[in-house]
């Protein structure tokens, strides 16, 4: 195991200042702005119409197409309008407002749902409205139907949180690891897994021992204490580390037999099929230079920013960036009416030194972000191969490059000493090859 | 107070290290050999750091002008240029030579092809080599100062010679011997080697590969392992090693293709010093490796962590 090549990562600073803090719950918001686009899927399809009441645990909006999920209201109030939403990553959807009645009233909708076989069970997560958490937003349901082309032996409980700033997946395996617990339980008895590992930074040793603490008689679950660096928590880098797996090009890693869940899904998972209260609620993380009072709180879905800033004493001084999730990977919010979705583990706001643009200036080729590309892959290629004039030729470099195979870990951007924007090029070169691959399908069907 | 969020894409931290940064940093790790080039060789090897540096940093700053580009000298490369450009010369060359030196290395070899970043061939060592071709008095063996020599030949040529007043290992390695100013002391070179180190401006590989090889084919060739020593000690085996293999521009980008272009610069370095007539190689094999860098990078590219061989 030692003999192995290791993954390069990085050493960020952690900032974990609300480490200590359980998630604190926020006075009901007086508005919620439900966007149907919480997921990494087709929008949902709102059910309720203009003036209608609704209540905590109601449906709203119907999944609607693939990879979709369910949306239900997080206050209780009237639907004031639906009105058009783009989210931070600049997808155009609508979005349900939602005005508080100032009773947080339960839906009598909301009762535990009968589980008894695996349909079953698939069904209640697909109802639950339960996404990634841990910011990929990809349905659980649907990640768990892979069980239906082939078994499930181990599932990679991702409890690393390499982000620097974010500790809400850390409140969840100290404060609710309970969940954690019934949803192995879940797990082994419809998915039939043998094996969990859960990947957890050593930064966090009381998450540790209390997984240690609760798994301590159960031989199938290995607590795996990992390095605290970046990107630890990706899919890739996690289950080299974590389970010693390398999962190939264009390769599932279902059809390898595993799976990968956010520690906070699972317990959501589990706390719905305990309650049958959807996806309403989650923990959220609020730091950054510009916040006065950095704390965990538990918010209702689709509560505003502005609110959440309101519940930390306010800005600490005036923000030049805000941002949904970690500094490495998250979204700069363009307006602090913007609503947390089901995937926003953080919201960090930045004073303006921290803000500041930085100029950039020629690559002098020095080698650091093929250095530290977790995957091994060049940037400096992809930006050169962007420069090809010649789209077919551009195509092949990308291709024979591996561009496709970034996952826009930010690693590349982070330790170039010229400032270029190097995962913005990757990115580029992505989309590039996807819309080339289109049209070359597409050409082909025309013929 | 929405509408002044900054919009950016991510990471949105990043490393305090910048392309200036590690230009000073080399800057930093060249003054011992520029303070043991001014002891060893006096007031004259001042002039010529001047001179090279002043004409290196005023001539891109010209050139930026001339062309409307954003002024680059901010960047410190030039100095950098200028400086290395100075340690490779001897105390023979005259000043209005090594400002003629330092404008070609810098508007012939770096901004012409683009700026920083973009030339293929180190600017120092081509702007040397040029200057070998142009002045015969460049490349020869300037006394010391502060030590008592008969010859004027630099130690490569007496070894070569097998000369009786070769210097001794220490004296080579202290650098009181003729040669390029800042090429003598490997003391003061390592010391720089130390500090590029860590600070991690570099990896200990390329150095360590081009004078290691170097080494080990003398000790193949003569199985005498002082003379050996001798060879990697004496000319500008340490400079070169240290501080012009090691250019990022102009080396290949992987690891694997640092060693490969190291070992090569130590190969070729060795077959002309040791089969041709001329004495010194250092720069001829570095520039020879430059030109192969595009071709070493293709054979050194990575496989991605699960990327199948041939995608």
């Amino acid at each position: 195991m030692s003999l192995k090549k290791s993954i390069s990562s990085l050493k960020l600073p952690h900032h974990k200042s609300t480490a200590a803090m359980a998630a604190e719950k926020i006075a009901p918001p007086s508005e919620v702005l439900l966007p149907m686009c919480m997921h990494s899927g087709h929008d949902a399809e709102p059910v309720v119409a203009v003036g209608d009441h609704v209540l905590i645990g109601q449906l709203v909006a119907r999944e609607e197409g693939r990879n979709s999920s369910p949306v239900y209201a997080s206050i209780s109030g009237t639907v004031a309008s639906i009105e058009d939403y783009t989210s931070e990553t600049g997808r155009k959807t609508k979005a349900i407002r939602i005005v508080s009645d100032g009773k947080m009233e339960v839906s009598p909708e909301v009762k535990p749902p009968e589980v008894h076989d695996l349909d079953s069970f698939l069904a209640a997560v697909r109802d639950s409205g339960i996404v990634g958490l841990g910011g990929a937003a990809f349905p659980l349901w649907a990640k768990l139907d892979a069980i239906r082309r082939g078994p499930i032996k181990t599932v990679l409980i991702n409890g690393a949180e390499c982000e620097p700033f974010i500790t809400s997946d850390h409140r969840t395996m100290v404060d609710h690891s309970d969940l954690i617990v019934k949803g192995v339980a879940l797990l082994k008895e419809y998915l039939h897994s043998e094996k969990f590992i859960l990947g957890i930074e050593n930064n966090k040793p009381d998450a540790i021992a209390e997984m240690e603490r609760v798994f301590a008689g159960d031989p199938s679950v290995e607590v795996k204490s990992l390095t605290s660096v970046y990107p630890q928590g990706a899919k890739q880098v996690l289950l080299y580390n974590a389970a010693g797996l390398v999962v190939g090009e264009g390769q599932r890693l279902a059809s390898l037999g595993y799976i990968i869940i956010n520690v906070t899904s699972l317990a959501k998972m589990a706390e719905y099929i305990e309650t049958g209260m959807p996806l309403v609620e989650r923990c959220i993380t609020v730091d950054g230079s510009a916040v006065k009072e950095p704390k965990n709180l538990l918010v209702p879905i689709g509560t505003r920013i502005s609110c959440l800033i309101d519940n930390v004493g306010g800005f600490s001084c005036e923000p030049g960036k805000v941002l949904f999730g970690g500094p490495m990977m998250g979204h700069a919010a363009y307006s602090l009416d913007q609503p947390v979705a089901k995937a926003t583990n953080a919201i960090l706001a930045f004073n303006k030194a921290d803000s500041a643009a930085l100029e950039s200036t020629p690559c002098i080729h020095c080698g650091r972000c093929v250095e530290n590309c977790p995957l091994g892959l060049n940037p400096t290629a992809y930006a050169k191969a962007l420069d090809i004039d010649d789209e077919e030729e551009r195509f092949a470099v990308l291709e024979k490059e591996k561009v496709s195979m970034c996952m826009e870990c930010g690693s590349c951007s982070y330790v170039c000493p010229a400032r270029r924007p190097l995962v913005q090029n990757n990115q580029k070169g992505k989309s590039f090859v996807r819309a080339y691959k289109a049209k070359l399908k597409e050409k082909e069907g025309g013929k | 107070m929405e509408s002044n969020l900054i919009l950016s894409s991510a990471p949105h931290i990043h490393t305090k290290d910048t392309s200036r940064r590690i230009m000073l940093d080399v800057i930093i790790a060249l003054l011992p050999a520029t303070v043991a080039a001014v002891v060893i060789f006096g007031a004259k090897a001042l002039g010529i750091i001047a001179a090279c540096v002043i004409a290196a940093v005023v001539s891109e700053a010209i050139f930026d002008l001339i062309v409307g580009k954003k002024q680059t000298v901010g960047d410190l490369s030039a100095v950098v240029t200028g400086l290395l450009l100075a340690l490779n010369l001897s105390t023979n060359v005259a000043i209005w030579q090594c400002v003629v030196g330092s404008v070609f290395a810098i508007v012939v070899v770096k901004c012409l092809f683009g700026g920083l970043g973009k030339n293929f061939a180190n600017p120092a060592i081509t702007g040397r080599v040029f200057m070998l071709l142009a002045f015969s008095s460049v490349a020869g063996g300037a006394n010391p100062v502060i030590v008592e020599l008969t010859s004027t030949a630099t130690p490569l040529e007496l070894i070569a010679q097998q000369a009786e007043n070769a210097p001794s290992l220490m004296e080579l390695f202290l650098g009181l011997h003729g040669g390029a100013i800042g090429e003598t002391c490997c003391l003061a070179l390592l010391i720089g080697f130390a500090y590029l180190l860590v600070r991690k401006v570099i990896k200990w590989h390329v150095p360590v590969i081009f004078i290691a090889t170097v080494f080990v084919c003398y000790l193949i060739a003569t199985g005498d392992f002082t003379y050996a020593l001798a060879e990697i000690l004496a000319g500008g085996l340490f400079i070169g090693a240290i501080f012009m293999a090691t250019d990022y521009v102009t080396s290949p980008i992987t690891l694997k293709g640092k060693m490969v272009f190291a070992l090569g610069c130590g190969l070729v370095t060795f077959v002309i010093r040791y089969f041709c007539a001329y004495p010194e190689g250092v720069s001829f094999s570095i520039l020879a490796m430059n030109i192969l860098t595009p071709y070493i990078e293709k054979w050194t590219a990575n496989t991605p962590l699960g990327g199948s061989k041939n995608g």
